[in-house]
């Protein structure tokens, strides 16, 4: 009899078990059965971790709940263009876009964006079981509003990095040839003279050798915001001017005089470190956005420069588009005195913390099924194979999966450095006026960088421009 | 009377068609060009300020270049496509062998999106992996870099244009020298008329009017590219090709200033207008009172 009861009770716990394992299994189909036949249209910026969005997680997501998912990846403008243009006209036409992290400010000044937090404490029945905002890194705190909502679901996030080349660094000729020049041991650079020697020096060996090597890439187009991002994002603060040099608390004051740093010693130094290294990197950096640096080091033809986290995957493990597989080690950015350390007191920052999450707009039709969504791209299960197809890690357990810390390996460390010096670097400032400042100021800007105006009066005039816009724009009185 | 409606009612669906998406946006661009409108202000919303947009860009130096720019680009490049699409199109009058597969190549790039033009000139530019800096340099040793040099990204702009809408006045031309009767041709000719006289007096005066047609049909595109130098230069070097709907764009789109880029694009109409009014008097007019007076 006793017997009889335990393999009861044992069966029903088994089956208890079962079931509640098929309920928990079967989350997905129950909560897409609603909303089955509908199609959620995204859009977002063509890059790794977007593909993976709409090749591989949205067929999933179509698969487990019949909702099918339309990524739209198109180019950054492009995106933002379409973006914004639905969201101001409602239209309704997206149910997610892309929210890179320093356009949030200026999307909820405009209420444009769905609080997905309260929206999940609203209709408990969407919430999916695997899904919880305290997976998130501290990167998530960007994409919450003043009421502590989270306003976007990370998808990606990375810093921007100092990558350099073993091979070249390793190499015993090249480090005696340096060591002789120098008279410094060659490694990565901690500061600017050193990274600025270090670029030096292989632009002149490569010259010597003939070989089609520079010493350092260069994120300098003369006519798209790449270049200006990698100055106020990328080599500004590592001269420790913060906030594009753009102090809110003094009346959003640019200039010195008037309290801002943005024509500070310190950037005019910065302005001319930027045209320097432009001027050593390979012909194509007039050229070049952000995704021409990368191909440009992909390519071997630069033996060190700041490289967006989101290339290095592919620029590291990827030979069918990069040269430089097993040749690629990363480190921080070099520094001027001073800037480790205001970044350790949480006063100042090293570089640029990228990424962007998903949102839903106000104006979506399928608000809850882009949330479903948006909740299946943020359950820990899905990371590790994402992370692995693009260096993005978003969720605090991803840095513990096995597949990520193999990959680690070959990206020379990135994860590791992702996780423990993450804090040091820092997204954009918490302004609502990115575009309509960098556009009032970038022309300046790019007449610097083709000579028309020399670094210090264009510095100046960029400070001006920048006050003037502030005032128009009415946040500066 | 009865047929005037029957005129009205067939007419109907173009004018609604034409009031909808002509007339109508036309009304509201006009409304937000005297007005203020950031919808990333500190206030975003509309706020009357009578002809300030106006008045502010007669002193904006970035507005003044690039319309000065545009200019440029518009007279360089209609101009030279006038004068090798009329070439070509004489070309195309003769006969000689592979004359239909040379017609046939030589308009494929009027199928060609402009974005895709764009975009095949980039590559073919960049530095390092472009096949035009390449050979400049390997024959000439001339170092191409559009990234750095702003007559070099200009004329850049102004051949690549030349290279996509040619075809289009080539056509046009070829069609109106089809068209021409042969009599006063030979007329010429036996009076003893040179090439160059038979050009002056007969080709050209016949053919007028198509040249106008194509000249305001491509003067009007030059002035409002956008997609194609968007693609090559972004409008830099510096501000070296921001041509002005490059430059209104930038207004609009990403500095979300829709007061101000309404204005431009209100005062952009004008000039075109005006430019258009002023190639019609001086090609058409005196010619017209030429008539009147014989």
């Amino acid at each position: 009899m006793k017997h009889r009861v335990g393999t009861s009770l044992l069966a029903l716990g088994l089956g208890l078990m079962a079931g509640l394992g098929a309920a928990r299994a079967d989350f997905w189909s129950d909560a897409g059965a609603k909303y089955k036949g509908v199609t959620l249209h995204g859009v977002t910026e063509s890059t790794p971790p977007s593909n993976y969005v709409k090749d591989v997680l949205a067929k999933e997501f179509e698969e487990k709940t019949g909702i099918k998912v339309e990524m739209e990846t198109t180019s950054w403008d492009q995106m933002y263009d379409k973006a914004i243009k639905d969201m101001e006209a409602k239209t309704g036409i997206y149910d997610m876009v892309y929210i890179e992290q320093d356009i949030i400010y200026a999307y909820l000044a405009r209420n444009f964006l769905v609080n997905t937090s309260k929206m999940l404490a609203d209709n408990p029945a969407l919430k999916a079981p695997e899904y919880d905002e305290k997976n998130f890194t501290t990167f998530a705190d960007y994409f919450k509003g003043d009421d502590g909502g989270l306003y976007g679901v990370p998808m990606e996030a990375f810093i921007k990095i100092y990558l350099y080349r073993t091979d070249l660094f390793g190499d015993s000729a090249i480090k005696e040839a340096f060591k002789q020049k120098t008279g410094k041991d060659l490694a990565p650079a901690k500061t600017h003279e050193d990274y600025t020697q270090i670029a030096e020096f292989f632009t002149q060996y490569g010259k010597d050798k003939g070989e089609e090597l520079w010493g350092t890439t260069s994120q300098a187009h003369t006519g798209h915001p790449a270049s200006w991002y990698e100055y106020v994002e990328s080599i500004l603060p590592t001269f420790g001017v913060y906030n594009w040099g753009i102090d809110a608390s003094k009346n959003y004051a640019a200039s010195v005089a008037n309290g801002g740093t943005m024509n500070s010693d310190k950037a005019k130094a910065a302005m001319k470190y930027l045209l320097h290294l432009r001027d050593i990197a390979p012909p194509e950096s007039a050229s070049s956005t952000w995704t021409e640096v990368a191909t440009t080091f992909a390519a071997g033809r630069a033996a060190q420069g700041l490289v967006y986290g989101e290339n290095a995957a592919w620029i590291a493990s990827d030979a069918s588009k990069s040269k430089v597989v097993g040749k690629v080690g990363v480190a921080l950015p070099p520094l001027s005195e001073g800037v480790m350390a205001d970044a350790e007191s949480g006063k100042g920052y090293i570089g640029y913390y990228d990424g962007g999450a998903f949102g839903i707009p106000v104006t979506s039709k399928n608000q809850e099924a882009a949330l479903l969504f948006l909740e299946y791209i943020g359950q820990n299960s899905v990371q590790p194979g994402w992370a692995v197809a693009a260096p993005r890690i978003t969720n605090t357990a991803t840095y513990d999966d096995p597949q990520v810390k193999e990959m680690d390996g070959k990206l020379g460390g990135y994860y590791t450095m992702l996780k423990n010096d993450g804090k040091l670097f820092a997204g954009a400032p918490k302004y609502p006026f990115h575009a309509q400042v960098r556009e009032a100021v970038a022309p300046i800007f790019y007449r610097i960088l083709t000579g028309e105006v020399g670094p210090d009066e264009g510095v100046d005039q960029m400070a001006a421009a920048a006050e003037a816009e502030l005032t128009n724009l009415g946040y500066r009185k | 009377m009865r047929s005037n409606k029957v005129g009205w009612l067939l007419l109907a669906p173009t004018i609604v068609v034409l009031a909808l998406f002509g007339i109508v946006p036309f009304i509201y661009v006009l409304y937000v060009g005297f007005h203020q409108w950031n919808p990333f202000g500190a206030n975003p919303s509309m706020i009357y300020n009578g002809a300030n947009n106006f008045r502010r860009l007669v002193f904006d130096a970035e507005f003044l270049t690039a319309i000065w720019y545009t200019l440029k680009f518009a007279l360089f490049a209609v101009l030279s496509e006038v004068v090798i699409g009329y070439f070509l199109a004489q070309l195309f009058m003769r006969e000689f062998p592979g004359k239909g597969f040379f017609r046939t190549i030589h308009t494929l790039p009027l199928i060609v999106a402009p974005i895709v033009v764009g975009s095949v000139w980039r590559l073919m530019t960049t530095p390092s992996i472009g096949v035009i800096p390449y050979y400049l340099r390997t024959w000439f040793g001339f170092d191409l870099n559009i990234g750095r040099d702003p007559n070099a990204a200009f004329i850049l702009t102004v051949i690549m244009d030349i290279w996509h809408w040619t075809p289009l006045v080539t056509l046009t031309l070829l069609a109106a020298l089809v068209s021409l009767p042969k009599e006063p041709f030979e007329q010429a000719e036996i009076d003893g008329a040179s090439r160059s006289q038979i050009f002056w007096h007969i080709t050209l005066p016949m053919i007028r009017p198509a040249i106008l047609a194509t000249v305001f049909i491509r003067l009007m595109d030059a002035l409002r590219t956008v997609d194609e130098v968007w693609m090559l230069t972004g409008g830099g070097p510096g501000a070296a090709t921001r041509y002005i709907g490059l430059h209104i764009w930038k207004v609009v789109f990403p500095k979300t200033d829709y007061g101000y880029g309404s204005a431009i694009s209100l005062i952009v109409l004008y000039l075109t207008l005006v430019m258009c009014w002023l190639l019609y008097v001086a090609l058409v007019a005196p010619r017209r009172d030429a008539r009147k007076v014989a």
